[in-house]
């Protein structure tokens, strides 16, 4: 998700650049008054941990691996402002040492990665983590859905920049100057592979971070838990035999998400936002327009907005049509994003019906854990 | 003994340890490099920063083709003048950044509406100029500016570039955790390497997926305990020596004539791109 | 400062250790300890690991505090806000210098120049004496083709000649090394034990933890041994070193598997021998 030089126009970097700046100060601030002197030596070494952790190859069921950020650890560890500042460092060193993402782009990486990304897993891993014990499973389902929300909500965020750039970035002749894919292919090219693929590492490493700290040092995790006491042995030794095994429901979760969300869309007709001028005017788009809509209807005139916008969009070209492009590429993606839905599901399956006729039907559920 | 490979595909712990390794060598050769005697090691580090910086902003916003062209030669006759090997630079920078830039514009002169000029034979997929342009631009664009950065860090030591950063009024505590971070990011790729060596000789034959990431969150979970360990003793010996908080740098940064010179250099062919590729 | 006691007052101890007590994770570390280190001797604190020498080094140079007792430098109580005070803090930072076990985490810099600036910046001396100090200090540890590497890239003896240059840079009265000879080869360690003994009579304090019998002889004026957070004898090191009942209880002295020359194979408890 790192964003080289080139792919982003002068103005897009300086306005990320601007972005990120009062973020950065902020948490400097913060951390400052939180951490003291211990700032220097703690961002640091952290920095130089995530870095690594961004070159851990996570296996994801269906065989591949992929690269997790650390962002979703980061946060439930050090709290949102001193992950912002761990990750950017992290992200500084990839790009300038490593050349790991661009120098003009750094503004906008760390405004994706270490800003979005750490606000993200730090709320929603409060969220739902709740009151609840330091090393109740509940924080390692809160951990892993706040990485895994974290790092798409990163993509998000990337993907719509990129996909700008083309609307609004062109030489004279129409071609684009810097990235050259609209919305329309840059947010699911990239939103699918991090909704699948970046986004699962995420969550196994944020979701399995947590479950071994949580036996092994769980003092830990006591930043982001306010007010909650430390468990005694008892409790330790339940985690132990929880954890992230109980963690499995989330597994069909995601799959299930996997694959019901392309149905969904695919099912509504006309993906929900990609209309046309023609749509709003042909009786039979409208009532489907309505229907998705949550049945209001759509408005009886072309928004002039959209009117002046479309022409801006199809005047040069006359026999362009936006849906050309769109359509075939984003089904395309669409199955993509199902078929790996399908993959996780039954791998979590096939090793569930293993373990039980390895085990017998009393061991597959003393078994815990997924794939 | 047998590794968690999976059907000749190398296993997720030797891919990791594999990028470990060629961290270690890429900063090993950034630092042989850095003391060769070229033209660009002469120079001090914040005239080098700036104007390295001034070249790659005009590569990255140029509009014009021959101009992004003019600077990635610029880039080439400095590394040439610097001793940074050719092959070198072909094999970090030139093919790495044609790989990933160059697979994502792959699509762009497909996909791209504008002047058909060509048709593919049976795909019928169909190929429009503003769709090469665009592929082109962005080829470009990310060779150059990944070429100037690399320039800069093979020439010089990096904490002198981050020294360096002071002038671009980058705060001094930023420039000692960058420095900090450096120094110790070997030190955990050395941990983390070691962790995942003896585990690789301690396993026989395959493992799950599930243990397979098992194994990766615990490696982690123990990293970051060691990481946290480190960083309490690292304050400590912080402290022993007087540390209150406040961070002072001492640099041996000399501005000569030479340096001068230099900086004209960079600001002339920064200003003429700028002007130029408008 | 002679070694011997002079007719005159008798000298403030530079370390007043009284009754101290120190629990860390539910670990006694120091349980009761009492201690005095007198100026200008060379002490050397006898342990198996884990008996509590090193968190009594870090007491000693204000790192932590201790949970019950006191500890007095040259007479002044050493407390946490004291040591924040800029006028004792600063003073007392120059005159005891901690070179810690672990190398790695005392050389945090970037670069061996940084390592050994970083004191003499953080004491706010000018630049051109801080200049001067480490040039100075870099060739009295023979490293200054060092100067501009960084500290991965050292070797163990070396790290450890950086980690003493960047405390003898300051040039502290008071010496306080963590096994200075732990984990370096041969040639390394004996240039450490070279430097430690050529400081005897010095006007230096030095205070040396060690598990190593060999070392202590030629290193030491005084001797304490440590068990389990307790000091269980002091005295000369000829003493202590001939205690034998002493050394096996407190896990000094080993046992193992002997074969001699002659065939025979015992067990006796010993320690290695070496010519003088």
């Amino acid at each position: 998700m790192h964003i080289p030089d080139g792919y982003l126009s002068p103005a897009t970097c300086a306005a990320l650049y601007g972005s990120a700046a009062p973020f950065w100060y902020v948490a400097l601030r913060r951390t400052r008054k939180l951490l003291f002197t211990r700032l220097v030596p703690l961002i640091s070494v952290f920095a130089a941990f995530s870095f690594v952790i961004m070159m851990f190859n996570i296996p994801i069921p269906g065989g591949t691996t992929a690269h997790p950020l650390g962002v979703g650890i980061a946060s439930i560890v050090l709290g949102p402002w001193a992950s912002i500042l761990a990750l950017s460092t992290a992200l500084f060193i990839q790009a300038f040492f490593f050349g790991d993402g661009g120098i003009t782009t750094l503004g906008a990486n760390c405004f994706n990665m270490a800003i979005v990304g750490s606000l993200i897993a730090y709320l929603v891993y409060r969220i739902i983590a709740g009151r609840s014990a330091i090393t109740s499973s509940r924080r390692v389902v809160a951990a892993a859905l706040g990485g895994y929300l974290a790092i798409n909500g990163a993509a998000l965020c990337a993907s719509i920049e990129l996909g700008l750039q083309p609307h609004f970035f062109r030489t004279a002749a129409g071609a684009p100057l810097y990235a050259p894919y609209p919305l329309g292919i840059a947010v699911p090219a990239i939103m699918i592979g991090h909704l699948t693929f970046a986004g699962l590492a995420e969550l196994v490493v944020s979701g399995g971070v947590v479950a071994y700290l949580q036996r092994a040092n769980p003092s830990l995790l006591r930043f982001t838990a306010p007010g909650i006491p430390l468990p005694q042995e008892e409790a330790q030794r339940a985690a132990r035999e929880s954890g992230w095994g109980a963690a499995r429901p989330l597994w069909v979760a995601v799959g299930l998400l996997l694959v019901l969300t392309p149905l969904g869309l695919l099912a509504a007709g006309k993906a929900w936002g990609e209309w046309t001028i023609h749509d709003f005017t042909s009786p039979a788009a409208r009532q489907q327009i309505a229907k998705v809509s949550r049945n209001v209807a759509p408005p009886a005139a072309t928004p002039r907005g959209l009117q002046r916008l479309s022409t801006i969009w199809t005047a040069p070209f006359p026999d362009y049509s936006p849906s050309f492009v769109r359509k075939p590429a984003f089904g395309y993606i669409l199955s993509a994003m199902f078929g790996t839905g399908i993959i996780v599901l039954l791998s979590i399956l096939s090793a569930w019906l293993a373990a039980k006729l390895r085990h017998g039907p009393a061991g597959a559920d003393a078994r815990t854990g997924e794939t | 003994m047998a590794t968690g490979n999976h059907g000749g595909k190398r296993g997720f712990l030797e891919r990791t340890t594999a990028s470990f390794v060629d961290a270690l060598e890429h900063a090993f050769y950034a630092e042989q490099t850095a003391r060769a005697d070229g033209l660009l090691q002469r120079l001090d580090a914040r005239v080098k920063l700036v104007g390295i910086l001034a070249l790659i902003l005009p590569a990255a916003a140029g509009r014009r083709f021959a101009v992004i062209g003019g600077l990635f030669a610029v880039a080439v006759v400095l590394a040439a003048l610097s001793h940074v090997s050719f092959s070198v630079l072909l094999k970090r920078v030139w093919i790495a950044v044609l790989l990933f830039t160059g697979v994502i514009a792959l699509p762009a002169p497909f996909v791209t509406p504008g002047q058909v000029v060509y048709h593919l034979p049976w795909l019928g997929w169909t190929v429009t100029s503003q769709g090469l342009t665009s592929a082109g631009y962005l080829v470009l664009r990310a060779e150059t500016a990944a070429t100037l950065c690399v320039l800069l860090v093979l020439t010089t030591p990096w904490n002198h570039v981050l020294k360096a950063l002071r002038v671009l009024r980058v705060p001094a505590v930023l420039v000692t955790i960058l420095g900090m971070t450096y120094r110790y990011l070997f030190l955990v790729l050395q941990s983390a390497h070691d962790m995942f060596e003896s585990r690789r000789s301690r396993m026989v034959g395959e493992l799950t997926g599930r243990e397979r990431r098992r194994v990766a969150a615990a490696s982690a979970g123990v990293l970051m305990s060691k990481t946290f360990d480190i960083s309490s003793e690292v304050y400590l010996a912080m402290q022993s020596r007087g540390y209150r908080g406040d961070v002072s740098i001492l640099d041996e940064f000399q501005v000569r004539r030479f340096d001068w010179i230099m900086l004209a250099g960079f600001s002339l062919i920064s200003a003429a791109a700028f002007w130029l590729g408008r | 400062m002679s070694t011997t006691h002079s007719n005159g007052p008798v000298p403030i101890p530079v370390f007043d250790v009284c009754d101290v007590t120190y629990r860390y994770r539910e670990v006694m570390a120091l349980n009761h300890l009492s201690l005095a280190v007198k100026p200008g001797r060379r002490v050397v604190l006898l342990g198996a690991n884990g008996s509590g020498k090193s968190t009594l080094l870090r007491i000693l140079n204000g790192l932590c505090f201790p949970n019950q007792g006191t500890v007095r430098f040259c007479g002044k109580p050493l407390t946490e806000e004291n040591i924040q005070n800029d006028g004792f803090g600063l003073d007392f930072r120059r005159r005891v210098g901690l070179v810690f076990q672990n190398p790695d985490v005392q050389l945090f810099s970037p670069t061996v120049f940084d390592e050994v600036a970083f004191g003499p910046l953080q004491l706010r001396w000018p630049e051109d004496q801080v200049r001067r100090r480490i040039e100075e200090t870099l060739g009295m540890m023979e490293i200054t083709h060092l100067k501009e590497r960084s500290p991965h890239h050292l070797s163990m003896g070396e790290k450890k000649r950086v980690a003493l240059a960047s405390v003898l840079v300051l040039d502290p009265e008071i010496l306080l090394l963590d096994e200075p000879t732990a984990a370096l080869d041969p040639k390394s360690a004996s240039h450490m034990i070279d430097f430690l003994v050529r400081a005897r009579g010095g006007s230096k304090t030095i205070v040396t933890t060690t598990h190593d019998l060999d070392i202590t002889e030629d290193i030491a004026d005084d001797c304490f041994v440590f068990h389990e957070g307790r000091i269980v004898a002091g005295g000369p090191p000829a003493q202590i070193l001939g205690d034998v009942p002493l050394l096996k209880r407190t896990n000094l002295l080993h046992s193992h598997l002997h074969a001699h020359k002659s065939g025979e194979v015992h067990t006796h408890s010993h320690l290695h021998p070496h010519e003088h």
